[in-house]
């Protein structure tokens, strides 16, 4: 019965990682641009979400849209005007650059919102279900529902509408898709917005089964670099399967190893994975 | 001849610092001139082999350790103790290179982030490293001494350097780092010489680690491992001018001075200035202040439109 | 001695996904030959070429040089023994000077290549005159145009002292008289010593750029012999036109 409370809770969990990944995968996939203030997003959306249900009283659920509104204006408005100026030299400064404004990001965030803890507590937040025994936080089968929603609403916006196929036509192909009416400027812009979206998703999940602090946003980072590697970027489902497994083996390593093992587990499983997999389309490095 | 010259004047003026007795500035010089070698160390698989490694805290994690094992637990002198960190480090380099030197672009960079991630915590566990608590080594009171230590270690280092700039060996390393396909058919090895650098970055750098271990006496798993390590040598050699001989310790000097400065101030603003600092540098000096100011002298203000024309979309 | 050929292809195979890049392809190329290889778009070409030189595995099948299998070797190797090629898409070192570009073959080429700079230049600046780029020595490669980039590149490989040369569609965008200088140049070539597999769309370099021809279609060999027979030969055109309605 505990194993399987256990892999429960990493389910529930490694949905919302697999949202918060899909947001660095889309950008990735489509801008080759490794976005490390990613986790900067994050928690930005989280403190969107903690602010307009703690000062406003908005149901956090109801807020998620708001949330990735601001985090969508704010993406474009990076990309469009800050990122578009260097994305064609080396991949090293899209990396450096990102760097940079995670650290601003940051620290803007500790300057307007302290250090301390916040947590989104609606008044539903204690309630269980009991299923076959083991129980089910409401929350966080309603964050993990939610997860899979958006993915799946990413996954229709990227498959049947104009938008989302101009984006993955500019993902294979930039030149062929200019020739198609494509504006880059304002397309790459779209990208990265919604990839902040879906990170602000996942921060306003977040901050609901966990805490929001202005520092989260690097382990976070690393976490859907994790996740996207493993789901292959061109792969919505595969990556939320990967925010799955991952949030899995952190459960099990929590209980079984020791809650220091689990970020050296899941860099470990990275870098394994990297090395042994099949060198298929890696985009030109 | 000239330059020879100047060269010789600056390594005098630095190497007279502890002379003039302020505690401060050794104790700055030593940090400044350890980043610098670990910029320059980083340098050799990062600026001239195009290896962009976010790892390399994994070598100076090793270095401090090795030292401190030995020192601390085996009563090892000095010396020895910095050969047991580059030992280590070296092998390391070796054993791991060879399957992560097989990925590129952003999956090495990830690839090497992982793996030092993954030997911290591997390390905070193991009994003979002190696991959480970390080990002390013997206290010894020459500052002076550390400094020029750190100094000759950043000449050998930036000689190092200067070679490959101007050998065969950096010549492959170049054309890695600029096609590697077309390397490979033109007759280079690309994995010997990957390794290569791989494992002379990790021996500058274990051995910086391995100074800085002893001169601080104490060392532990976060200390040591620090993964921002990885971050700031790679500014300060991207800041500096990656794949020149004297970039990385331009970057490294002035970027560790305006850390001291800013830390000792406001520290939140400090960082905040210190990101905005590299997000400005990446958009104005993608190529680092030493192809700045090749760039000024030659084009003046203009050159720092032209890199945005070069780059934007 | 001369008569095992400078390079013998038997059987070589090679498929992506399902698609037959290359199936069973054989044939034979002598010292001092210059063999040109034909084939509409998409026949194969550039994947034999990568083959050879190493830059893809074959799937099935072998392929000696002067004899010897080489099969298992990777480029670099196949570089040191004295195969050279270029890159139908050029692949210069972009930051390098045109001079560096070259001299990098000098120095990793042929047997492992020259161990001193100085002589690596010296040869480096010899061939930069015998491909007219003298003048260019000492600007980035990013920076050139496409007739010079053609230039280099064919400047790059024969740096490394190449028994046997694989030329990759160097013709393509030229006008008719960079043709025939490029024409000269390759005939050049072929006189100092080098063997040389020539790729080409242009059907006026072919001509007199081959001994003999062989022709790749949908992977396949589908023909080889004289060039004015190969050129007249009714399936070599329907492969490049399609069939003739009756």
């Amino acid at each position: 019965m505990l194993l399987a409370q256990i892999l429960l809770n990493g389910l529930l969990l490694g949905g919302l990682y697999g949202l918060m990944a899909l947001g660095m995968a889309l950008v990735w996939g489509v801008l080759n641009i490794v976005n490390l203030a990613h986790g900067a997003f994050v928690m930005l959306g989280g403190y969107c979400v903690y602010f307009l249900f703690a000062g406003l009283g908005v149901d956090p659920f109801a807020a998620l849209p708001a949330a990735m509104l601001a985090m969508f204006a704010l993406g474009y408005l990076l990309q469009r005007y800050v990122l578009n100026l260097i994305i064609r030299s080396a991949q090293l400064n899209t990396l450096l650059i990102t760097f940079g404004l995670d650290v601003v990001l940051t620290y803007l965030a500790q300057l307007a919102f302290t250090a301390d803890f916040r947590t989104i507590n609606p008044s539903y937040a204690g309630a269980n279900l009991t299923v076959f025994g083991l129980t089910l936080p409401l929350l966080r089968l309603a964050a993990f529902v939610a997860a899979l929603l958006l993915a799946s609403l990413l996954w229709i916006v990227l498959q049947r509408t104009r938008l989302g196929r101009a984006i993955r036509a500019t993902a294979q192909n930039l030149t062929a898709a200019r020739l198609y009416g494509v504006d880059p400027a304002r397309l790459y812009a779209v990208t990265f917005g919604l990839g902040a979206a879906l990170a602000g998703a996942a921060g306003g999940l977040y901050g609901m089964v966990s805490q929001v602090t202005p520092y989260i946003g690097a382990t976070l980072t690393a976490k859907s670099f994790v996740i996207a590697i493993m789901g292959g970027l061109e792969n919505p489902f595969g990556i939320v399967l990967g925010g799955i497994v991952i949030g899995i083996i952190e459960a099990l390593a929590a209980i079984y190893i020791g809650p220091t093992f689990t970020d050296a587990i899941s860099f470990g499983l990275l870098v394994v994975i990297l090395v042994a997999r099949p060198t298929r389309s890696l985009r030109s490095a | 001849m000239l330059r020879a010259a100047i060269l010789a004047l600056c390594v005098l003026a630095l190497a007279g610092v502890p002379l003039l007795g302020d505690e401060v500035l050794i104790q700055y010089g030593i940090d400044a001139l350890l980043f610098a070698t670990l910029a320059q160390a980083w340098n050799i698989l990062g600026g001239f082999t195009g290896y962009v490694s976010f790892g390399n805290s994994s070598f100076y994690g090793l270095g401090v350790y090795g030292t401190a094992i030995a020192m601390a637990q085996l009563h090892w002198p000095f010396g020895v103790g910095l050969a047991v960190g580059a030992a280590l480090a070296v092998g390391c380099a070796v054993l791991f290179g060879i399957p992560i030197l097989r990925l590129r672009g952003h999956y090495f960079a990830i690839a090497t982030l992982g793996l030092s991630a993954t030997l911290a915590a591997i390390i905070a566990n193991i009994d003979i490293a002190g696991k959480n608590i970390g080990l002390i080594l013997p206290l010894t009171r020459a500052d002076a001494a550390f400094y020029e230590e750190a100094l000759l270690l950043l000449i050998a280092a930036t000689a190092t350097v200067a070679w490959i700039a101007k050998s065969r060996f950096g010549a492959a390393l170049l054309a890695i780092r600029e096609d590697e396909d077309a390397a490979l058919v033109m007759g280079i090895n690309t994995t010997r010489y990957k390794i290569a650098a791989l494992t002379l970055s990790a021996f500058f750098t274990a051995i910086a680690g391995g100074i800085h271990a002893y001169w601080i006496t104490f060392v532990d798993p976060g200390g040591a491992f620090d993964l921002t390590l990885n971050v700031r040598m790679v500014i300060m050699a991207m800041f500096g001018g990656p794949g020149t001989v004297f970039g990385p310790l331009l970057g490294a000097f002035i970027l560790s001075a305006v850390y001291d400065v800013l830390a000792s101030s406001i520290s939140t603003a400090a960082a905040l200035l210190f990101g905005l600092v590299i997000v400005l540098a990446v958009i104005f000096m993608p190529r680092g202040l030493w192809d700045l100011a090749g760039g000024f002298r030659r084009s003046g203000a203009r050159y720092l439109l032209q890199n945005i024309r070069a780059h934007r979309l | 001695m001369s008569d095992i050929p400078l390079l013998e292809a038997r059987a070589l195979t090679k498929r992506f996904r399902g698609l037959h890049a290359i199936e069973r392809v054989s044939f034979v190329l002598r010292r001092g030959e210059m063999l040109g290889l034909i084939g509409p778009n998409g026949a194969g070409k550039t994947t034999l070429v990568n083959v050879i030189s190493g830059t893809l595995p074959a799937d099935s099948g072998k392929l000696f040089f002067e004899g010897a299998p080489i099969d298992h070797l990777p480029p670099y190797e196949r570089a040191h023994l004295g195969i050279g090629r270029t890159f139908q898409v050029m692949k210069p070192f972009p930051r390098l000077t045109v001079l560096e570009n070259v001299a990098v073959g000098a120095l990793f080429g042929y047997h492992g290549g020259e161990h001193d700079l100085k002589v690596a230049r010296e040869q480096a600046r010899a061939l930069l005159d015998f491909t007219g780029l003298m003048h260019r020595a000492d600007q980035q490669a990013d920076q050139l145009g496409g007739p010079d980039r053609k230039r280099l590149e064919l400047a790059k490989a024969l740096a490394l002292k190449p028994k046997l040369l694989l030329l990759d569609e160097v013709m393509a965008g030229l006008n008719p008289a960079e043709i025939d200088d490029v024409v000269g140049v390759v005939k050049k070539i072929r006189d100092a010593g080098t063997s040389i597999l020539v790729i080409e769309h242009v059907m006026r370099a072919i001509r007199s750029l081959s001994d003999r021809i062989i022709v790749l279609h949908h992977g396949e060999m589908l023909a080889e012999g004289e060039p004015n027979a190969i050129l007249g030969d009714e399936r070599v055109i329907e492969a490049y036109l399609g069939k003739r309605r009756a």
